[in-house]
């Protein structure tokens, strides 16, 4: 079994790791780079927790081998906001009830970042679907769609202000 | 109601009634609990990493039912990275059976020693390295087995016998309990009826399945306390009292750490098979030991499968539609092991006969042994299955008196003014407005117009129905009843008051310290604390800091369990608070020079009534001198330093069992209401059923918080969705799990939820906890089953579907709907 | 649940994979991975040789070539689902994509990954059967086209040998006047199928011509339903006519029972479905 030598940005740092070419994504972000806000549920591709961003597309990081990540720029749950502040869309999140034990939150946020980032104003279909492929048992999706749509009218928010300032 | 006579309702121990106008609880303040959790630093099992730690892989049964002939681990110990491979035999040098909550117990052991029960239980287990070289070494562990018959169906299991009993040591047959229980004049009551209503009724197995698996973190040392385990159940402060004994050490040299749990809905409650196990495997290791179960050993081996039960049930009503009595006998299929005994039954007696006046019942309870894994807890622990009976009973009592079925259960509802209502079982309701909960759910879902409607769809040719279910939400659970459920010989059981602790401590800055004793499980209870806390004494949410006690720092806590968590742990924030407002008070007059007679909390300070802003001195500044300069104050114990409380809070009301097993006493008194109404289509060539509308308008006392309230109903209701069309266990005939696996097992999706959810809330205040609040994590799955099972039936009236069994996955339904099609061209 | 041991190559062109396949006993190619690492945790598939094709350039287009639109290796589900070639030539194909698995899975997994996985209830072998696609399998030396139909040989078994890699697919463009349709049954959106029907058609001066209807879910592979075609075609299209033509084509199947479904019950979603996509494409086709 080779060992395979990677490198790859991850939330915004350079890693570098040798990895044996079996270990999941999941797994490494998780261990080797401590970065335990990744969930692990299934293993399978089915539950949608471990989802994060790779080069800007959600991705079930179970279904991924690390070695396959090398060149790859990845995001995490722990990489969206800054040190000391959320992200709108987990800000978001927070305000609408959007998790109750937050296992699925990681997942989840993925799939919101990937679909905001395309359909800035989604409807509420569009959010179903966005993240009809992360399961989550708590809260029956009703505030995790709130938040989408709520965290879409924030980002809309920032970015008028945004133009309006470089304006 | 003469066998309730021995049964007295203790007066109210209330401090604090619900008021208007109350600052905080009524609030939806967003999560104390979320923004660590969002940004990925909420600190669940798997996170946890202690030095030298080591990983375990297990070798898990193929087989339902074998006697294990021998165990071949030469490979697998050979293998590098591989620090120990252990057999149940080897595990017994440590640790014995597990604790039982059933009497006479049924033996579990942690790991198989002599034969496998189900698929899924473990053989044998690798301590490696890493999770991928124990998972190679289990791979290479061989087990000769000696295949036995495999227990599978509920009703044939019962007659097994020779090879196929489960546990020949412990039962002579595969009956683990065979128990009746009577309240009130039942025979009086069926021999007086104008008809009995009859039913078969089957309710198939399925779990909470949380995203996250259960697992362990255990560290061992001899010459240091004990055990230090991570785990993530949710009963931390009691584990190390029922797993002591299992592991051989006492409950002191057991430290349980609590962690950020994901998700239970009753599923780690106790978790106690593989803490012993993963314990085990780190006393004989030497090492630390982490096991985390991957999703196939969750599902396999989690014991905690949901209740799987076969009901012949029987209703006593009066031809103008007077409900006299219930009595049924249900099978219960418990799987291998037995641990809980019949209490998801007991339980379900606290509001068997539900929102009506029925005045007597009886239930013969058959516990069946089979081999799959064993049953647990999951979100409303047996009474999800008993008010479904309820409902389907009412609603065939409906069919064959020709009633309309809303007003057939406004007449037999309890009224407003009878409570606190005493069932027939013993327990009480202690308050309620049923008819209030109804009226807002009709309006909210607008029935009138939904039948309307469902009857012009139907006359198009469309499959349109309407249901409706009035359920009750028993909660804060006090279980004197499980006294009741073991047999007569050897009840083995002693009462309980449930309590549950909090410490608080302001700190010489005014920041109050709480400290929690149960865990967080996606409920909410910093959130809790911190609205009753702000409410009661005036502090600011923001000045409140949490800490989560060990089982060795803390004390009394049960958790979050059985609706409990937010009505007892605000019992205890009111005592910490009243003895908090005592200190502060006295501090406080102290240094305003006044009588504690002139003051009053007021905005996180002790200020003079009526008085201006300078009469106050905040609770940090009385923090400070309290804490530090004991000397400014008078030279009396009274005054020594620090601001600080335990409290604890034992159940508000319960009562025991009649010694003569007349009644239950209380155990359950604090009660909800719920109203759920549903409109679906079926396709009937296919079987899909197509949520269209849905409401559901719950009382759950006063409320705390209504948008974690509201979290709960909805996400309970997407389990009841999940429990009524998708989610079903599915054993073949050799008792090989089938569908083990999120792909095959199917928890409802985004897409699977209705799109119009509308929620209502009624307040109808328990005159017993503090503030009147009552406990709402359940009811979402105590009512959906019940209401979406009534429509579906609607909307296939006209083709004479009866449905009897749960779930209805659309492959069911559509054979349901093939039957009554050859039903009913046969009868042409 | 973690994989077995493997090694693992990357090959940075189409030769090199080639030459590793002929080489090497034992190994798999991994492009999306989104079937094949499931079966790796569970260690239902133990691969000694893990060749990703994911470094190599040039592997993901979707283009046009003559009347047939040619879609590579490596175009993940989700580029061919979004792309505007396939919405204007083959419509049949970016619809059935919202029935298909979850944008996660979409972004990485791949049409020819899928095809090659060959998941009897998996829906683009089946719709690849009704546009009468040509699978463009290599191996190092020398490149055959095999037929979609009778490509699915069973479950998860196709006609590439194991030394072959499929390059390529080549989709011939849906003619005007075409119509098509694709219904399709599982416990949630998204799921595998219990049962999926696509179809194509043309209706010409009232009658019903080139009519093409394929099931997924049925049988141990995708098949295409050609006595179903047969029976139809030349006909005017009626709803009963549809329906006595679902009927026997239902009746012909016997499709594999698994414990959550009878067979009876995925031959009633064949003659639940079958009308409905057909009248759909006739719908389509006017």
């Amino acid at each position: 079994m080779n060992k395979i030598a990677i490198e790859l940005v991850v939330n915004g740092r350079t890693r570098e790791a040798t990895v044996p070419p079996r270990m999941l994504l999941s797994d490494f972000i998780r261990q080797e780079l401590a970065l335990p806000g990744t969930h692990v549920g299934c293993e399978h591709g089915v539950c949608g927790a471990c989802t994060i961003l790779v080069d800007g597309e959600a991705v079930r990081a179970c279904l991924m081998f690390a070695a396959q990540a090398d060149g790859a720029e990845l995001t995490t749950i722990e990489g969206y906001g800054t040190g000391d502040t959320l992200h709108p869309i987990q800000q978001a999140f927070w305000e609408e009830h959007g998790l109750q034990c937050g296992f699925c939150t990681p997942g989840m946020l993925a799939a919101a970042h990937e679909l905001l980032s395309e359909t800035p104003d989604p409807t509420d279909d569009q959010i179903r679907e966005a993240i009809s492929g992360n399961l989550c048992r708590c809260t029956g999706y009703e505030y995790i769609i709130d938040a989408i749509r709520s965290a879409g009218k924030k980002l809309r928010a920032q970015q008028a202000e945004d133009a309006l300032q470089s304006a | 109601m003469d066998h309730l006579k021995t049964n007295i309702i203790p007066p109210s121990r209330q401090r604090e009634t619900a008021r208007a106008g109350m600052t905080w609880i009524g609030q939806s303040i967003k999560r104390v609990e979320d923004p660590r959790i969002l940004a990925g630093k909420g600190g669940y099992v798997d996170d946890v990493v202690v030095p030298g730690m080591a990983h375990a892989a297990m070798v898990s049964s193929p087989h339902a039912h074998a006697r294990i002939v021998s165990i071949d681990t030469a490979k697998a110990k050979a293998l590098p990275g591989v620090i120990g491979v252990y057999t149940g035999e080897d595990l017994a040098t440590v640790v014995d059976p597990c604790p039982s909550f059933a009497s006479p117990p049924v033996t579990q052991h942690a790991m198989c020693i002599d034969k496998v029960r189900h698929v899924g239980e473990v053989v044998a287990a690798v301590v490696a390295e890493d999770r991928y070289i124990a998972e190679d070494a289990a791979a290479l562990i061989e087990v000769e087995y000696e295949v036995l018959p495999a227990n599978v169906d509920i009703e044939a299991s019962l007659e097994a016998e020779g090879d196929a009993v489960l546990h020949p040591a412990d039962r002579e047959s595969n009956r683990a309990l065979d128990e009746s229980f009577s309240f009130g004049p039942v025979e009086e009551d069926f021999a007086g009826a104008d008809r009995v209503i009859k039913r078969r009724l089957r309710w198939h197995r399925s779990s909470g399945t949380a995203i996250e698996t259960c697992g362990v973190v255990a560290q061992y040392d001899a010459f240091k306390g004990g055990y230090t385990i991570h785990a993530n159940t949710n009963f931390y402060n009691f584990i190390p009292f029922v797993i002591g004994g299992s592991l051989r050490v006492s409950p002191g040299e057991l430290r349980l750490i609590p962690v950020l749990t994901g998700g239970s809905f009753g599923s780690k409650v106790f978790i106690h098979k593989i803490i012993i196990l993963t314990a085990a495997l780190a006393r004989l290791s030497g090492v630390p030991v982490k096991y985390i179960e991957d999703r196939l050993e969750h599902f396999t081996n989690s014991d905690s499968h949901g209740s799987d039960r076969l009901y012949d049930c029987e209703m006593a009503v009066m031809n103008d539609g007077t409900f006299k009595s219930l009595r049924f006998t249900v099978l219960d299929d418990y799987g291998a092991y037995f641990q809980f005994g019949v209490g998801t039954h007991g339980n379900a007696m606290a509001q068997v006969t539900g929102p009506y006046r029925i005045e007597s019942f009886a239930m013969r309870v058959i516990a069946v042994l089979t081999n799959k894994c064993q049953q647990g807890p999951y979100r409303g622990f047996g009474s999800e299955v008993t008010n479904w009976v309820m409902e389907r009973m009412v609603d065939a009592a409906a069919e064959e008196l020709g009633r309309d079925p809303v007003a057939l259960r406004e007449q037999n509802m309890i009224q407003p003014d009878e409570f606190p209502y005493m069932i027939t079982t013993g327990n009480i309701y202690d308050s309620g407005n049923f008819q209030e909960v109804l009226a807002q759910a009709k309006s909210l879902f607008d029935l009138d117009a939904w039948k309307a409607k469902a009857a012009a769809a139907r006359a198009e040719g469309r499959c349109v129905g309407v249901g409706v279910a009035t359920c009750m939400e028993r909660s804060v659970y006090g279980p004197t009843e499980w006294w009741f459920l073991n047999n007569k010989e050897q009840p083995g059981f002693t009462l309980t008051s449930t309590p549950e602790g909090i410490s608080a401590r302001f700190d010489p800055s005014g920041k109050l310290f709480v400290t929690l004793n149960s865990c967080m499980v996606g409920t909410s209870p910093e959130t809790v604390v911190t609205q009753v806390l702000a409410e009661r004494l005036t502090v600011a949410p923001e000045d409140i800091v949490f800490n989560y006690a060990d089982s060795q720092t803390g004390f009394n806590g049960v958790g979050p369990q059985g609706s409990r968590f937010t009505a007892m742990v605000a019992g205890a924030c009111i005592t910490a608070s009243i003895r908090l407002e005592e200190k502060l008070m006295r501090f406080g007059a102290h240094l305003l020079q006044r009588r504690v007679e002139d003051l009053e909390l007021r905005n996180g300070s002790v200020a003079v009534k009526g008085g201006l802003e300078d009469q106050a001195k905040t609770f940090a500044e009385i923090a400070l001198m309290s804490s530090f300069f004991r000397l400014s104050f008078p030279d009396e114990e009274e005054y020594d330093s620090g601001l600080e409380t335990t409290a604890v809070y034992d159940h508000p009301i319960s009562a025991e069992p009649d010694p003569d097993r007349k009644h239950l006493g209380i155990f359950y008194p604090i009660v909800g209401h719920i109203c759920h109404m549903a409109a679906v289509e079926v396709d009937p060539e296919t079987g899909k059923v197509e949520i269209l509308d849905y409401a559901a308008v719950h009382d759950n006392g006063t409320i705390v918080n209504p948008r974690t309230l509201g979290g709960q109903v909805w996400g309970g209701t997407a389990n009841g969705i999940g429990t009524t069309l998708t989610e079903q266990f599915v054993y073949d005939a050799t008792g090989q799990f089938t569908n083990p696996n999120f792909a095959e097992f199917a928890l409802p999706s985004a897409h699977e939820m209705p799109k119009n959810l509308k929620l209502g809330h009624v307040e109808t205040p328990s005159p017993y906890t503090e503030y009147g609040i009552k406990g709402g994590g359940e009811g979402g799955r105590l009512g959906a089953p019940s209401a979406l099972t009534t429509a579906i039936e609607d909307a296939l009236r006209d083709k004479g579907v009866t449905i009897s069994a749960l779930p209805v996955t659309p492959p069911v339904l559509r054979g349901l709907i093939r039957e009554a099609e050859a039903a009913s061209l046969a009868a042409e | 649940m973690k994989p077995a041991p493997f090694d693992y190559h990357r090959p940075g062109d189409l030769q090199g994979v080639l030459a590793l396949l002929a080489t090497h006993d034992g190994a798999s190619i991994i492009a999306g991975g989104q079937s094949l690492v499931p079966m790796m945790n569970y260690r239902l598939a133990q691969p000694d040789h893990l060749i990703d094709i994911n470094r190599v350039a040039g592997l993901d287009y979707i283009r046009e070539e003559g009347d047939a639109l040619v879609i590579g290796a490596l175009a993940r589900h989700h580029a061919v689902h979004a792309s505007p070639l396939v919405a204007q030539h083959l419509p049949l194909v970016a619809h059935a994509y919202e029935w298909i698995a979850h944008r996660a899975v979409r972004n990485r997994g791949t049409l020819c990954g899928n095809l090659c996985h060959a998941d009897p209830a998996s829906e683009m072998p089946a719709i690849m059967q009704v546009l009468e696609t040509q699978m463009v399998l290599a191996r190092d030396g020398s490149t055959r086209e095999v037929p979609a139909v009778g490509y699915f040989v069973g479950p998860y078994e196709t006609q590439r040998d194991d030394d072959e890699m499929l390059v390529e697919v080549r989709i011939p463009k849906s003619a005007r006047g075409t119509g098509w349709g694709f219904e399709e049954v599982s416990m949630r959106k998204g799921d595998y199928a219990w049962a999926a029907v696509a179809c194509t058609l043309r209706v010409v001066d009232g009658a019903l011509a080139d009519v093409r209807v394929a099931a997924a879910g049925v049988d141990d592979a995708a098949l295409r339903l050609t006595s179903l075609e047969a029976a139809l075609t030349g006909q005017a299209p009626a709803a009963g006519l549809f329906q006595d033509a679902a009927g026997e084509a239902a009746a012909g199947l016997d499709p594999p029972a698994s414990a959550a479904v009878t067979s009876e019950y995925k031959r009633d979603l064949v003659r639940a479905l079958v009308p409905r996509v057909l009248a759909a494409a006739v719908d389509r086709a006017r």
